[in-house]
């Protein structure tokens, strides 16, 4: 029974620690984070909860996030465009895919117009949506579902 | 702001130049699809239409049903001033089973449409028109047998909840044309269900 207890008590400790911050962010915020990483090869998913083909690519990009492990230049960030009162649901699909990377909730749907654009012009609005910044630079833009392979060779497409 | 509408002047510009798709003031095609009441629908079933309403929807997008009571509101405020709603379904059945003709049937009965929901039967339509989401609209004006894209698009500015909306994109769209006027906003973005294509 002890150590049933005792199990169950690390099981929900490493639920806990898997379960990651999600910041809370308006599309100038999400801008300057993503500026900030100016010495890296910055990938950045836009995901949702209800897109399924979103959450079929995901634990492809952790892979491939796995393979860059100590790596310092190298970054990923997740960004869930569900809407801020379905948070809970958002925190729960990042536990129970363990996607664990760094975490933002793009709380802007009202200002869509002008963010979807402004990420990149031929954007029509689609998710899945990965980009790739090199040294704080757009280097690619993908309005598609990827591959573990294509994330791949597009990320060392620009790594040094 | 400025530096805005240029970037909105300059995608306008890009997207269409880019490819086959409608762009605006193209002339869209009639079509002739499968509807829930079991007929075929078409543009032409509305000879005194002064132009459309034509969303591509569908069943199981969150945000096309957060969108089908405004549908429904939109169809029930312009029918009668000559611009119904034509829904159109883009979605492969099998790659979504949730959007084939039976369960199209159930969504329209339980919601009670009261505009055509018809189904991209071999999904010929929205590549033409250039849909890429649900739920993407386009605007029609009838000039003489031609139907004059005039607006492409989000519905509104808020598909999470209708009392927080503060721009309705369709409704200005449509006002101005009843009006005589030039659609002023003739272009929006937002983010959507990807259409799901045969595989």
């Amino acid at each position: 029974m002890r150590r049933i207890s005792l199990l169950s008590f690390f099981i929900f400790w490493f639920g806990m620690a898997g379960a990651q911050e999600v910041s809370i962010v308006k599309y100038e915020e999400l801008q300057e984070a993503i500026a900030a990483e100016k010495d890296k090869l910055l990938v950045v998913n836009f995901w949702a909860t209800w897109c399924g083909p979103c959450i079929t690519e995901l634990p492809h990009f952790m892979e491939v996030k796995r393979e860059y492990e100590g790596d310092a230049g190298f970054k990923m960030i997740l960004v869930s465009l569900d809407p801020v009162r379905q948070l809970d649901k958002v925190k729960q699909m990042i536990t129970r895919k363990k996607l664990d990377t760094e975490h933002y909730l793009l709380d802007d749907n009202a200002r869509m117009n002008l963010w979807i654009p402004a990420f990149d012009t031929s954007w029509g609005g689609g998710i899945p949506a990965t980009f790739i910044y090199k040294n704080g630079v757009k280097a690619e833009f993908i309005e598609n579902g990827l591959t573990k392979s294509q994330l791949k060779n597009l990320i060392s497409n620009h790594k040094n | 702001m400025k530096q805005y509408f240029l970037l909105m002047l300059i995608s306008g510009l890009l997207i269409s130049a880019r490819g086959p798709e409608y762009g605006i003031g193209d002339p869209a095609d009639d079509f002739s699809l499968p509807g829930v009441d079991g007929k075929n629908g078409s543009l032409s079933d509305f000879p005194d239409a002064k132009g459309f309403i034509v969303i591509f929807t569908c069943n199981t997008c969150p945000y096309a049903r957060a969108y089908e009571d405004r549908i429904i509101a939109l169809d029930q405020k312009y029918k009668s001033q000559g611009y119904p709603v034509i829904a159109i379904n883009p979605n492969d059945p099998v790659a979504q089973p949730k959007d084939n003709m039976d369960a199209m049937k159930v969504r329209a009965k339980e919601k009670k449409f009261p505009f055509p929901y018809l189904q991209d039967a071999g999904q010929k339509v929205y590549p033409r028109y250039g849909a890429t989401r649900t739920p993407h609209v386009f605007v029609l004006q009838k000039d003489g047998d031609r139907n004059i894209v005039k607006y492409i698009g989000a519905i509104d500015n808020n598909y999470e909840d209708a009392t927080q909306v503060t721009e309705r994109y369709v409704e200005e769209a449509v006002e101005n044309l009843l009006a005589g006027r030039s659609v002023v906003t003739s272009r929006t973005v937002a983010i959507g269900c990807g259409i799901k294509a045969k595989r």
